[in-house]
């Protein structure tokens, strides 16, 4: 088996670093295509490690991080310093017979270097390039910079969940960063669709924070369609109830659920035998909620959370137990569906990948090869595709052009 | 803040039209119209594919009974929600369950490139609609199915909802008070990020076939549960190789970032995140804190340990002065602050009214309402900036070229 060949003949260089430029990336990486990283040793990719000190690098931690690993498999590493003139050729260069390029710098990074769009399209007329910063690439904004978190605060999407007695209240440590790479690959999917169609490249950008906005559609809309923000309710609904998280047995473990239709509840009352007897309609359930949720509680308390959420689904309940990182994987139904694929990487050992989030019929997508090491295609990269000699190719290595290690600045 | 944008910078005039979008002869049927389906196929509409909505004639897709409805009424043509869901796609209604209306659903699928479908698994193929049965009308067709767990596996007829999915997948755990119950995201968040993802699937296999990769017709499977993993595979995998998993922190505190978190100023809201050592030495100039040098301080697990003593003099520093100021100031200096506007702010806020981040969605019973625009921008082939959402079954004399005498025919017989 080997990752499908959707994309074969498409060559992208992946200059982002960090999640969701990664991420982009890697789903035309996961659907087949030639996908180059290129990192600097001094400027590599900060996923790797965001502290670096000197015995930080001599004990090989650049190439420890999970999550670099996470979003960088199925891709090639090259090292190029871009800052010097040998190394911003070669990257013009290497566009001038790709088709795609991702960056995700703060903008300003690129037109300094001289590697933005305008300067990139007179390397290769035709090229995709999309630029992903947190903000977009205009308005006063454009320069600021974000993490997954800040672009979450800014979309105003706190505003949606918790209590109306909390703040404004998160949902993710780096959500932003997720949906941002979705949000690309989305987009270079798009632009490829045209220049299949037309043999024309072009620009793209999205701008991170608005990439949230979809994910807030629902008071978006509200206030503009009613000129009110949704309520802030926490768990409940106005509408329907029980809504929530529940306790069920062990130390800090829930499950969610949530009474959809008449048919739903009468299903729980039945599971219930009679704890839940004193409660009768809608009208009735959602005036004593408090009540309700209590004696549910109270209810829920006595199941282990997998036998319940077992129990209420066969019952035709939506519900689902609240699950820590250390079950997923493992998790009975990702279990089945082979979603996560074991590979060794040196530095690492046998690391657990989650496949492409969209399958075949047939099968889950194969993935060929776990994340590169720092630098570890420079050779088939340079010599190979750029066809340098071992001069030049020796000239790079003594000039700290390329390496294999990270340096401290 | 009006209800309508139509009047500011941004109007109209910006939308593409069909022919030089980027996704122009382009079509897919969407034969379900969860959030999910609807989502992936509103990404198709708005950059430029023909998007034909196949709705059931009795009352048509379960978006149209979602929240907010227009002026409170709760009528298939008044759900705002929906009418964001549906801007620039075609209606048609067809009950494919009966014999003649999956007949004319077959013909109306001709040549198309993709159907989107999100039933339970096993409908399909109960109604005769499986993809053996569509390849003979479309031989290159994608049967792009987006379910909460997939078509396969042991939840695979589980009930879902957003909530459920965020639970199942570790991102609930982490959210709310140190003592429970967590909290859960609010809306559609879940399904939006599925059908983002059934998008990028079905587009990889669309381009595979333009490109000459790939030909022939394909099932895909997308589950939302499993799209949603993208925000804690990470996590997971860290789990995994640690065997550890950390407890519920509070609201807005999550490992390993601190300083993280949203604090009332005297205007509004500031959102703090400060991770690589220079943001925290910047971020302590900025609040005037002389604690920017302790050795304990220099990496974000050992700020994270005294967060409950360092968040209240945060709070305390920030709560008499401007977020604004803070924020641009901040930034100047390089720390990713942000202002965290509420739902009336944020369509006034410089930044997304510079970038057209909102249009407006008409709709006839409606009138006209902003509403986020696609976001991701290709330049050359712009994507539409709002548009008209079409009344239930608008399209259906039209799309499958209907006599008036055999329109009238079908309707009494409910076909449409």
């Amino acid at each position: 088996m080997s990752r499908p060949k959707l994309l074969n003949g498409i060559r992208v260089v992946d200059l982002s670093m960090g999640w969701a430029g990664p991420l982009a990336a890697r789903h035309l990486a996961d659907m087949g295509a030639e996908v180059i990283k290129v990192e600097g040793c001094v400027r590599f990719d900060w996923w790797r490690g965001w502290e670096a000190t000197q015995s930080w690098i001599d004990d090989d931690n650049a190439e420890k991080s999970v999550a670099f690993n996470t979003v960088n498999r199925n891709k090639m590493d090259v090292t190029l310093d871009l800052s010097k003139p040998e190394g911003n050729k070669l990257l013009k260069r290497l566009v001038a017979i790709s088709d795609v390029v991702v960056e995700n710098y703060s903008a300003g990074v690129l037109p300094k270097l001289g590697l933005d769009y305008p300067n990139l399209k007179q390397a290769n007329d035709n090229i995709v390039m999309i630029s992903m910063p947190a903000f977009g690439t205009n308005g006063p904004w454009r320069g600021y910079r974000a993490y997954g978190s800040t672009v979450e605060h800014a979309s105003g999407l706190p505003h949606l969940s918790g209590k109306a007695e909390w703040p404004p209240t998160m949902v993710h440590v780096a959500y932003g960063d997720a949906v941002g790479g979705l949000n690309g690959a989305a987009a270079l999917l798009t632009a490829l669709r045209h220049k299949a169609k037309t043999g024309e490249g072009q620009h793209v950008d999205l701008s991170q924070a608005e990439c949230l906005f979809p994910l807030g559609a629902h008071g978006i809309i509200t206030q503009s369609a009613t000129g009110k923000a949704p309520e802030r309710l926490g768990n409940r609904s106005r509408e329907h109830a029980p809504h929530g998280v529940f306790p069920v047995a062990g130390d800090d473990r829930w499950i969610v659920i949530q009474i959809l239709s008449e048919d739903q509840w009468l299903a729980l009352a039945d599971l219930a035998h009679g704890a839940l007897g004193s409660f009768g309609t809608i009208e009735d359930r959602l005036a004593r909620v408090d009540d309700l949720e209590q004696t549910l509680s109270d209810w829920t308390r006595t199941f282990e959370a997998n036998d319940l959420m077992a129990t209420l689904q066969q019952a035709g309940i939506p519900a689902g137990t609240v699950r820590a990182n250390v079950e997923l994987v493992g998790e009975p139904q990702l279990e089945a569906r082979n979603f996560w694929k074991f590979m060794e990487r040196r530095h690492v050992g046998n690391q657990p990948h989650p496949v492409a989030p969209y399958r075949t019929d047939a099968a889950p997508f194969d993935i060929d090869a776990p994340a590169p090491t720092l630098g570890q295609h420079n050779t088939e990269i340079l010599r190979g595709l750029l066809e340098l000699d071992d001069e030049a190719f020796a000239a790079l290595q003594a000039n700290d052009i390329i390496g294999t290690r990270p340096r401290m600045a | 803040m009006p209800a309508s944008v139509e009047n500011q910078q941004f109007g109209t005039s910006r939308r593409g039209t069909i022919t030089d979008q980027a996704l122009a002869g382009i079509k897919v049927l969407d034969i379900s119209g969860t959030v999910a389906t609807a989502y992936c196929g509103k990404l198709f509409a708005d950059y430029g594919a023909d998007v034909i909505d196949v709705e059931p004639p009795d009352g048509g897709f379960s978006t149209r009974q979602l929240a907010p409805h227009v002026a409170g009424v709760h009528d298939p043509e008044r759900s705002a929600m929906h009418s964001y869901l549906s801007a620039n796609k075609h209606s048609v209604t067809l009950d494919v369950t009966q014999q003649t209306g999956r007949a004319m659903f077959l013909s109306l699928a001709a040549d198309a490139d993709v159907v989107l479908e999100g039933a339970k698994p096993g409908w399909l193929a109960e109604i005769g609609l499986d993809l053996d049965a569509l390849q003979t009308a479309a031989p290159n067709v994608v049967l792009s199915s987006i379910t909460w767990f997939g078509q396969t596996g042991p939840y695979a007829q589980y009930a879902g909802t957003d909530s459920v999915c965020h639970a199942l997948i570790g991102m609930v755990r982490g959210i709310g008070p140190v003592e429970g119950p967590p909290v859960l995201p609010s809306g559609y968040q879940a399904q939006i990020t599925a059908g983002l993802t059934a998008y990028i699937g079905t587009m990889g296999q669309v381009v595979a076939r333009e490109l000459g990769n790939v030909s022939g017709a394909t099932r895909l499977d997308t589950s939302i549960f499993e799209a949603n993993l993208c925000f804690t595979d990470v996590g997971a995998v860290g789990g995994y190789f640690s065997g550890t998993t950390a407890r519920r922190m509070g609201v807005n505190r999550f490992p390993p970032t601190y300083p993280l978190g949203i604090y009332p100023c005297k205007d509004g809201w500031l959102g703090v995140t400060a991770l690589t050592p220079s943001q925290w030495k910047s971020f302590c100039k900025l609040l005037d804190l002389d604690i920017a040098d302790e050795p304990q301080y220099q990496t974000t697990l050992g700020r994270l340990k005294d967060a409950p003593q360092m968040d209240s003099v945060i709070a305390e520093r920030v709560r008499e002065k401007s977020a604004d100021e803070l924020f641009n100031k901040g930034q100047q200096m390089r720390v990713p602050l942000a202002l965290v506007p509420t739902m009336e702010q944020i369509f006034t806020i410089d930044q997304f009214v510079e970038r057209n981040a909102f249009a407006d969605i008409h709709h006839p019973d409606q009138g006209a309402f902003a509403s986020p625009v696609t976001p991701f921008r290709l330049f050359k082939t712009p994507p539409r900036f709002g548009g008209d959402a079409p009344r239930l079954g608008a399209a259906t004399q039209s799309a499958l070229a209907l006599s008036d005498d055999r329109f009238d025919a079908l309707r009494a017989e409910g076909v449409i």
